[in-house]
Parts: C-alpha cells; structure tokens; sequence
C-alpha cells in the first residue's frame, strides 16, 4: 500500500474534495490541514512543500515521494496504479 | 458585521479589479458562495480576504500577494490555468470549469521551458 | 479641461518635497503628493478595498497602501502589478505658488 500523506487548509474546497477522493477508492491517508495545525507542523509542512520546489498551494497531495499539487484524480489514479 | 452582507461587499470590491484584468466569477456558484464564505471568515481571523486555498508564510511580502484578488500577482501561471488557484475568478470566455485543472506552479514553469 | 474644475488645494510652502498630504476637495478624497517642485493628485481611496493611500508609503513615484502593500505610480496612476487596474488620477497645476488640482481628472 502505498503511503498518501494530505496537506490541506480547513477553509479550501479542492482540499476537501481531495479527501474524498481517497476516502472514495479506499485508500488510507493522513491529513493535516495547515491553518489549524501548530507551529512547529506548520514549520514542517512548509519544508516540505518547498523540498518538493513546490508552493503551498492546496491540496498538496503526496503519494510516496511523488508530490500532486492541486485537486488532480487522473494524477492521484495514475500514482496509484488504480 | 454580518457575514453575509460582508460577502456581498468583497465581491462588490472585487470584481471590477479581475474584470479589468479579463476575469469573471466562476459559473460554480456553490464554489463561488463557499469560497467568499471562507475569506470572510479568514479576514475576520487574520485581518485580511487571503486566499482560502494557499498557505500563509508569515512573511508580509509573501503573504499580501495572497489577498483575494491576487490574480495581479500571479497573473501568467493563472492566465494559463484560465483560472486562479481556488477557482474563484476564471477567464471571460470559460463556460465549464469544472474543465480547468489546477497546474502546479513548478509544472507550470516546467511547461514554460 | 473646463477652467472652472480648477480647485485650490494648498499653498506650495506647506508641503516639502516627499510629503503626502490627505485633502478633500468638493467632497472628493485626495492625497496630494509633492515630489521635488512637481505635484501630484490621486484618489485617496485605494481601489482594491478602499484604504486610505494617504497612511502609507512613498517610495520615489511610488506610492504603497498601508492595507495590502498594493503600489501605484503616482504620475500614471497605474498599479505597478497589473496596469489594467488604476487609482484616479487628476491633474494638477502651480500658479501664483498655489497648488491647484483639476477635478475633472481620471486617467
């Protein structure tokens, strides 16, 4: 199984459809959402983010080691090999 | 101040600044309602209508390119989206955007190479 | 330009060069700027949420708003990120060491 971890915000649509994505195909993730988070996970997502030369920009969906910026279900399936 | 008739104002305020700069609301009026909702809510928290669906910083140069709309600063990458990040404002001539997918900065970079 | 939109502001001798100055004019909110010997009329109003551009800062012929740093040039009245978006501009004029400002204005 491979591992999905979810950055998202509370306040973001595409975040929430994200989840629902992978609450959809049964695939177990964790999520964290950036605005409510504290500090030092807030710290931790931004380095996170940016180790993937990528903005914090919402959702930030990563699957392994393989970053999807934005709500993209073709990307999400074809990392997955659903 | 009422939620709802702060709503009515920002999209007042706004929407003459993404008109003059080729942009409309989105024809998804239940993302359009939901996502005014939020900057409401985020303006009361956080003093300003930042964008609901990118994260904050901390640092105000970084941040205030952030307030809705801010398409000005981030014109080319949403320009080729037709859209901008959260889907709020989409270009005049887009009548599905549900078609419009998000590309990420690095891919849009990437794209321009 | 009708004559008669021609309006007293201010006397030369009350602003030094850098100042910003918020006036209202016929009921008009303007921030009068001076910049070496040359003057300069735009709204006070920023146009994305209305701040008050008079309160914030001016950098050459730049003028930033204190609410969301969003710059204007004071000469154009063109927003530096978008020039499609604009703050109202008037003209303005120096005569007998009066500054006057010309109401009919806009870009």
């Amino acid at each position: 199984m491979k591992k999905v971890v979810i950055y998202a915000l509370s306040t973001c649509p595409w975040c929430m459809k994200a989840k629902k994505y992978f609450r959809e195909h049964d695939v177990p993730f964790e999520a964290t959402d950036y605005d409510k988070a504290d500090e030092a996970t807030q710290q931790a997502i931004k380095a996170d983010c940016k180790k993937h030369g990528e903005e914090m920009s919402f959702p930030f969906v990563i699957i392994d080691d393989n970053a999807v910026v934005g709500y993209a279900p073709e990307k999400y399936a074809r990392l997955l090999k659903l | 101040m009422d939620p709802e008739v702060r709503k009515e104002q920002l999209k007042e305020m706004f929407l003459p600044l993404v008109d003059s700069l080729g942009y409309k609301l989105s024809p998804d009026s239940e993302i359009v309602d939901f996502l005014f909702e939020q900057e409401v809510q985020i303006e009361k928290e956080k003093g300003s209508p930042f964008c609901p669906c990118q994260g904050l910083s901390g640092e105000r140069e970084h941040d205030m390119k952030l307030v809705c709309p801010c398409i000005p600063f981030h014109r080319e990458h949403y320009d080729a989206m037709k859209r901008c990040w959260c889907g709020l404002y989409v270009h005049k001539d887009v009548e599905d955007p549900d078609l419009l997918p998000q590309i990420s900065l690095k891919e849009f970079k990437m794209s321009k190479k | 330009m009708q004559e008669d939109s021609w309006v007293f502001a201010i006397d030369v001798d009350d602003m030094v060069d850098g100042q910003m100055k918020p006036i209202s004019l016929d009921g008009q909110k303007i921030v009068l700027i001076r910049l070496e010997d040359e003057f300069y009329s735009i709204s006070n109003k920023c146009p994305h949420m209305g701040c008050p551009l008079s309160k914030g800062t001016l950098k050459n012929d730049v003028i930033k708003c204190p609410c969301h740093d969003w710059q204007f040039n004071i000469k154009t009245g063109q927003f530096i990120a978008a020039k499609e978006i604009t703050v109202t501009k008037y003209s303005t004029k120096v005569s007998d060491n009066k500054v006057f400002v010309n109401l009919e204005g806009g870009n």
